[in-house]
């Protein structure tokens, strides 16, 4: 504690070599670019950590799926529902489950489950290696002679990494049991042709793209989460801190990616 | 319990500091810092806060990196040393933190679990138990087996947080302000258990405090930190006969009734 | 319970798996991705946007998906379509391949279609043939063209008959007839019609054309003119009939047009042909049957052209009018049969 706070002191009295906001920034990208280095080099190295891993799947995949669950589900309703209109104009309500499979399953569903996460399991990591970290957990696990950044870190971030592929296929799927359900209220299409003319736009990149976006998402998360938590500083405040800037940072992250992926994947269409 | 019962190593040196420096920015922290233990011997470091007295302890375990100076554990450099045998040598090595600082989402038995299970995995589930209980009655409370660390008061932490280095069985055991926002009755108790675990476990030890009481009763010697360096090094009556202000001001505020230091 | 987590993470992933397997296989068997399939290939001159992946349709089934589009030769393009197994023993060597289009926004797909038992089956990497019918295009440019006579046709009679209202001599005798003269005036009023039907029918041609690109392989005698056809009555009840003998028709018109304008450029060079003809009184009178025959051709011309655009109407207006005009037509027939033996 004392150290920390004495820290502060010190980077107050230092020359910056632009600004202190600037420097702070490239600071940082550095700091993050280490913090990606270490997680390569200690995912890969031995031991691993399998049952933190299993333990941290289950609680950013499993204690999730709700979440993302109702969330894809009202996505793939509302969706529908205000889709219909504007193709009833034209007289192509039944292109709805086309139009439908492809916003959720090449759009929506990476994204809002990624959103969804970043919010709940972004967080969460911010805050709870915040705190393990201001309270010097992190020290103590370190002492006790067991890497905190393989036990804390590394199995975090691989686990919502793969996690989020499956959260995206239980959101897609609940989204478009969501669609399904208010075009059958409407229209009374079949579940078969339901899904027969939801498929046809859709091709197996497409789903490809969707589980490769979910990845980088999750990773993304993870890192964001792990690094603000991991590098928490200045107490309580602190630990708020982190947990704040791995939400906006994920989220910020998760969009630019996917201008990004969507330019790259397009290229090889 | 009487310090006197305690057997000392002369010849056996667990750690050696020599020229010990470490700076963060402009502020030297420790400036120079000698220092030597024996086998079974516990030192009491004293000093204000902010001086460098837990900076000292986390370099002999290897959590901060010295600038310059040579840091001895049972003859290996810890900032040489690979990763590998770092965590080697920190198995030998118990740190109590001050803030106690128990993994917040596991129970006390999952605490103490923790450290035994990762570092010895041949053992199995019922001579893991066995350590479990054993060290939870050797800091006296085996009835929070099942608790959760935020339900325990502040000196059944320091405790639990002490039994987790335990259960390694350390040869040295490092102490980050053990009686800091404790009650007298819970300070005597640490205090004793300080020396138990002297007696029983046979290790040497650090410990940081500006308690004088506590420093009196656990230490062997005294080592009074200020600027950087210690200031003097040696028993309690040798190191507080000296009429060094600096020294005197922590005396009297500690043991004398009627005093000058305070301006009322 | 630490235990019981890693099953819940278990069944989780294979939750997930199941989804995704599902999907893979569901998407697979609808895009036939598993299905063993065989390459037929096609050369066609335009492809009109076929993508890669449309769709090929044999009797309306989809039996495959277009896989390569190239070019070949100087301007025509390969099409490489995988078929599935399953579809070869139906398709047939004499089959052929055209474009055609699937759906609202009309998405380009190919077609296969004809062949028959006599022929043995297509294999692996076969040629399909392509049938280059008449397009749309073909046939507005004929339209056009028809146009632009009947045009140049009505203003040579104009001035033809400009000159015989000023001219004098032989041609007063043309003159001095008033039924001549009625006659003259509403046949140029009915050509002036028939330009303007075939302006609009032209326009309105794109909803005619489906129907002329399938008769167009019907033409059976381009060589009919309609003189013969007005004075027929078989072949113009092949007309009223049917739409085969509406192309025949207006095919024939365009020939037919020409040559009434190289005979109005005549009339007009006002060399010796045209002395001939106005110094002979019987060459007069068969310009007087001409013309009445030119206005009843022209007359039922326009009749075939309003029904043209009412193409669906087209067999109810023409079997109302059926006998009418029949009678009509026999009358005019007796009269220009009169006129010329006069």
């Amino acid at each position: 504690m004392e150290s920390t706070s004495k820290n502060s002191d010190i980077t107050a009295k230092k020359k910056y070599l632009i600004s202190k906001g600037i420097d702070g920034f490239f600071e940082d990208i550095y700091d993050l670019y280490q913090f990606i280095l270490r997680f390569f080099k200690e995912a890969f190295s031995a031991p691993v950590e399998w049952k933190e891993i299993v333990n941290q799947c289950y609680q950013v995949g499993y204690k999730t799926l709700l979440l993302v669950s109702v969330t894809g589900f009202i996505t793939g309703t509302v969706f529908t529902k205000q889709s219909r209109p504007s193709l009833s104009a034209f007289g192509a309500a039944s292109w709805l489950p086309s139009l439908v499979s492809i916003a959720i399953i090449k759009t929506m569903a990476p994204l809002i489950t990624a959103l969804i996460a970043a919010g709940k399991v972004g967080s969460n990591m911010g805050a709870e290696l915040g705190s393990m970290k201001v309270t010097e957990q992190i020290d103590a696990m370190e002492v006790s002679a067991t890497n905190p950044f393989k036990f804390l870190v590394v199995s975090r971030i691989l686990a919502i990494t793969f996690m989020m592929p499956v959260l995206v296929l239980y959101t897609g799927l609940v989204g478009m049991m969501g669609a399904y359900l208010n075009v059958h209220s409407n229209e009374l299409t079949s579940f078969t042709s339901f899904f027969i003319s939801a498929f046809k736009s859709i091709e197996f990149k497409d789903i490809f793209s969707s589980l490769f976006k979910a990845l980088c998402y999750g990773f993304t998360i993870g890192v964001a989460g792990c690094y603000q938590g991991y590098y928490a500083q200045n107490g309580t405040q602190g630990v708020g801190r982190a947990a704040n800037l791995a939400v906006v940072f994920s989220m910020f992250l998760i969009f630019v990616e996917e201008l990004l992926i969507v330019q790259v994947l397009n290229s090889f269409r | 319990m009487d310090k006197k019962d305690t057997q000392i190593d002369t010849q056996e040196t667990v750690i050696s500091i020599k020229d010990l420096k470490k700076s963060f920015g402009p502020l030297n922290v420790l400036n120079g810092v000698n220092l030597e233990i024996k086998k079974g011997e516990n030192v009491a470091v004293l000093g204000r806060s902010g001086t460098g007295k837990s900076v000292l302890i986390k370099i002999i375990s290897g959590l901060l990196k010295p600038d310059s100076g040579l840091v001895k554990v049972f003859g290996q450099e810890v900032d040489k040393i690979s990763e590998k045998e770092l965590q080697e040598l920190r198995l030998k090595i118990g740190f109590s933190f001050q803030n106690s600082a128990l993994y917040d989402s596991m129970s006390v038995r999952e605490n103490l679990k923790f450290p035994l299970v990762r570092n010895k995995r041949d053992l199995n589930d019922k001579e893991v138990n066995e350590a479990i209980e054993s060290v939870l009655n050797d800091v006296g409370l085996p009835q929070t087996i099942n608790q959760m660390p935020s339900e325990l008061s502040g000196g059944q932490k320091k405790r639990i947080g002490i039994a987790r280095t335990l259960i390694l069985k350390p040869e040295i055991m490092l102490y980050d302000e053990p009686t800091s926002g404790l009650d007298p009755i819970t300070c005597i108790e640490l205090n004793n258990l300080i020396l138990k675990v002297q007696k029983e476990y046979r290790t040497s030890s650090i410990i940081i405090t500006h308690d004088l009481t506590c420093a009196k009763i656990t230490g062997n010697k005294v080592a009074i930190l200020n600027e950087g360096k210690f200031l003097k090094i040696g028993g309690f009556e040798e190191v507080f006969s000296s009429h060094d202000t600096y020294i005197k001001t922590f005396y009297d505020y500690n043991f004398t009734e009627n005093n000058k230091i305070y301006e009322r | 319970m630490k235990d019981n987590r890693s099953v819940i993470v278990g069944i989780f992933i294979l939750f997930g798996l199941v989804i995704l397997i599902t999907t893979i296989f569901t998407l697979g068997g609808q895009k036939k991705a598993f299905v063993k399939s065989f390459a037929l290939r096609a050369i066609f001159n335009d492809v009109s946007g076929l993508a890669i992946g449309a769709n090929v349709l044999f009797s309306g089934v989809k039996i495959g998906t277009v896989k390569k589009i190239e070019f070949y030769g100087d301007s025509q393009v390969r099409v490489i379509m995988s078929i599935e197994n399953d579809a070869e023993s139906h398709i047939h060597k004499n089959a052929l391949a055209k474009i055609g289009s699937d759906g609202l926004i009309g998405n380009k797909i190919v077609v296969i279609y004809g062949g028959d038992k006599t022929q043995p089956q297509v294999v692996k990497n076969d040629l399909l043939k392509v049938e280059n019918g008449m397009s749309t295009d073909d046939m507005l440019v004929t339209l056009q063209q028809n146009n632009k006579n009947l045009v140049d046709i009505t203003s040579s009679f104009k001035s033809i008959s400009k000159k015989i209202d000023a001219g004098n001599g032989i041609l007063g005798k043309l003159v001095n007839d008033p039924a001549l003269g009625v006659k003259l005036t509403s046949t140029i009023d009915n050509l002036q019609a028939t330009v303007d039907n075939f302006k609009t029918a032209s326009l309105s041609g794109k909803v005619v054309m489906g129907d002329f690109e399938r008769l167009s392989g019907n033409f059976k005698n381009p060589t009919n003119s309609i003189n013969r056809i007005a004075n027929d009555s078989v072949a113009y009840n092949k007309i009223v009939g049917t739409v085969t003998q509406l192309q025949n028709a207006a095919s024939s018109l365009n020939k037919f047009t020409a040559n009434l304008k190289t005979v109005s450029d005549r009339l007009n060079r006002k060399d010796s042909p045209l002395g001939l003809m106005l110094n002979d009184s019987a060459t007069a009178n068969s310009l007087k049957g001409m013309i009445n025959n030119l206005q009843a051709s022209s007359s039922k011309l326009n009749d075939d052209l309003e029904a043209v655009q009412h193409n669906f109407l087209l067999k109810g207006f023409f079997k109302k009018r059926a006998k009418e005009q029949e009678k009509e037509k026999e009358k005019e027939q007796e009269k220009s049969k009169g006129n010329i033996v006069q």
